[in-house]
């Protein structure tokens, strides 16, 4: 399949966001347009208060815009109510944030087993994906390790790989690298490009990082709630 | 083409472990302090229920057992305010003779309206009953004051060991009868259990165990009703007499004539008197209601204040749960299924403090304490429920909480 035909998973039409502090309004995105093609490993880049963090969380269902409209995978979001749009982000959301944000009395295993459990609501889990997937992150042998017990580097891959366990239509990772120092960074950024060329995997990922934003396919640079640019890697999609 | 992750594997899904339930251990485990004070909190509750109302429950029901052994079918008591657990000495003893031989003038009263015996009475005993605070102050007992002669004669006791009483008027000490269980569970002045010749303490004065009787009836310490009526002012005075009619059925016809013959006293049945017993422990029902309200608000308070700052410590646990697409129901129920937790640990361990308080203080003191299967369901359903609604207003605002501000708590 050519990228022409890989269909939308993403796209946002004129999305704006204001927040309201005090009696102040501060407009965070002022009309932001993206689509984001199946199987695309995207960067969004831009200083801080941008508005990268506020796109990430309305495209992940975890906030709603002022107004636009957000499609994942075909579904209109915007239209949703919040039990709505949580269901959405079981379904089809996988998040990977700085802080990892692993639920520290859990092992490895056990947090993915949570993210089982939360994506199949009858309680069904896959003991052999879950194991694959920790071996595709090199961690079979962390699986009951607890958060820790794990370098900050295997934390992460810790969260990626929960994020994916559940075989979400698109990853959000929100400076997957920022809280690791430059050799788990690389390991952590390699691993999310196999995972995106090896498997398909749609990732979006928010980064202040330009060697990070290099293994990607497009990078959506950001300014005061704009999408100022948007460019297609020369090493773009190979596959 | 890149491979799917979908493609990875291609087992059949299995069950998965019970993982919230691993979340939920995790976090009690935790937190073992607060977790510690949650679960005594809520033991706390359900010890109250379990200890005051089996205390109340068990003291009735001795109550009730000691009236039982009672044969004499009907009991009269003075005008006035009906009382069951102790009777001040304001019934003339003479009553006991007037029944049984009935009332003629006499030189010292020759106004008196003449009354024939009672028909169908075996036997009228006169009974004075005092009470006494119990040992160590825990509690009270009672005293009975006793015609020994008539008073077996009425009754099923007997002595087991040792003698009877006399009428007490002889010069010897004081003397006393005691049953088995009073013998068994108290000590006399030496210190030693209590025997035939051991020396007791009874309403402020000594008296030597002449006996121990069988089965127990009314009060345990039984002393000479003349010895209870010089050591309260020396009227010819009792609490009560209990009748004992010719044959079982002539009770009511004996009820009917004494009330014709002495009107303003009370004539009961003694078949009628566990249940006025009863009646007269509404305040104790009241009493055991408040309890029980108190305990389900100590429970809940405990559950919604613990698990209320669980919440706000974990509130950023509960932004990963709502990121991973957890829904308000999840969230609420992995909060409720907490407090259960919790609760039922506390239900358990209130169980078992209580259990040791009933071995504790029936070994100590006179006091029984029943601990019957239905209050302690009721004890536990009191502790599960206050965890289970003192968990609600949390669970909820953490299902409520937005999932960005969540995520972000630091």
């Amino acid at each position: 399949m050519s990228s022409d035909q890989m269909k939308d998973v993403l796209e946002t039409i004129d999305l704006k966001m204001v927040y309201h502090v005090g009696k102040v309004d501060v407009a965070a995105l002022r009309g932001v347009n993206v689509q984001i093609r199946e199987g695309e490993y995207v960067a969004i880049m831009g200083p801080s208060g941008c508005g990268k963090s506020t796109f990430l969380h309305i495209v992940g269902g975890m906030l709603q815009p002022t107004s636009g409209r957000v499609r994942i995978d075909g579904e209109d979001i915007t239209e949703m109510s919040d039990a709505e749009r949580t269901d959405v982000r079981r379904r089809k959301i996988g998040f990977v944030f700085q802080r990892f944000n692993l639920f520290p009395t859990l092992s490895a295993d056990g947090n993915l087993k949570l993210a089982e459990r939360i994506h199949s609501k009858n309680g069904e889990g896959d003991a052999a994906r879950r194991r694959e997937v920790l071996r595709l992150l090199r961690l079979e042998d962390k699986m009951h390790h607890k958060p820790l017990e794990l370098s900050g580097g295997e934390q992460q891959r810790v969260a990626i790989a929960r994020a994916i366990v559940t075989r979400p239509a698109i990853l959000l990772a929100d400076e997957p690298t920022g809280n690791l120092d430059t050799e788990n960074s690389q390991v952590v950024l390699d691993m999310l490009r196999n995972l995106n060329r090896e498997f398909g995997q749609t990732i979006v990922m928010i980064t202040h990082n330009p060697e990070a934003a290099k293994l990607t396919d497009r990078i959506i640079e950001m300014r005061d709630g704009h999408v100022v640019e948007a460019r297609i890697q020369a090493e773009g999609i190979k596959r | 083409m890149p491979r799917q992750v979908s493609s990875l594997h291609h087992e059949t899904p299995t069950t998965a472990e019970p993982n919230m339930d691993s979340l939920i251990v995790a976090n009690i485990r935790q937190r073992p302090l607060r977790t510690a004070i949650s679960i005594i909190g809520v033991a706390l509750g359900v010890i109250l229920v379990v200890l005051f109302v089996g205390l109340a429950r068990g003291m009735m029901r001795d109550s009730t057992d000691r009236q039982a052994n009672v044969d004499a079918e009907v009991r009269f008591f003075p005008g006035g305010e009906l009382s069951f657990s102790a009777n001040p000495l304001r019934l003339s003893a003479r009553y006991a003779d007037a029944i049984m031989k009935g009332v003629q003038p006499t030189a010292e009263d020759p106004d008196v309206k003449p009354k024939p015996p009672v028909a169908g009475v075996a036997v009228a005993t006169p009974v004075g009953e005092w009470i006494q605070s119990g040992v160590g102050a825990i509690g009270f007992e009672l005293v009975d004051g006793i015609d020994y002669s008539s008073f077996i004669e009425a009754t099923q006791l007997h002595i087991v060991e040792g003698r009877g009483l006399d009428d007490g008027r002889s010069d010897r000490d004081n003397e006393a009868i005691v049953d088995g269980y009073y013998a068994e569970h108290n000590t006399g002045d030496d210190g030693q259990p209590v025997k035939v010749g051991s020396r007791i303490k009874a309403l402020g004065h000594e008296f030597t165990v002449v006996g121990i009787y069988a089965p127990s009836l009314l009060a345990r310490i039984k002393i000479p009703l003349y010895t209870m009526q010089q050591l309260f002012g020396g009227a010819e005075n009792c609490s009560f007499l209990m009748i004992k009619c010719d044959r079982p059925e002539l009770a009511e016809q004996v009820k009917a004539t004494i009330q014709q013959y002495y009107p303003g006293n009370h004539v009961l049945l003694t078949s009628e008197i566990p249940s006025l017993y009863g009646q007269s422990f509404r305040a104790v029902d009241i009493f055991l209601d408040v309890v029980i309200g108190l305990a389900l608000v100590i429970s809940t308070l405990v559950i919604l204040l613990g698990m209320y700052t669980t919440i706000i410590e974990r509130t950023r646990e509960i932004g990963i749960l709502k990121s991973l697409g957890a829904s308000k129901s999840f969230i609420v129920m992995a909060i409720e299924k907490e407090a259960a937790l919790i609760s039922a640990l506390g239900i358990g361990f209130g169980f078992l403090v209580a259990i040791a308080g009933k071995f504790l203080i029936e070994h100590n003191t006179r006091l029984k304490i029943d601990l019957q299967p239905r209050w302690l369901l009721i004890a536990a359903l009191i502790g599960f429920l206050g965890g289970v609604i003192g968990a609600l207003y949390p669970a909820m605002r953490a299902a409520n909480l937005d999932p960005v501000e969540a995520i972000s708590y630091e």
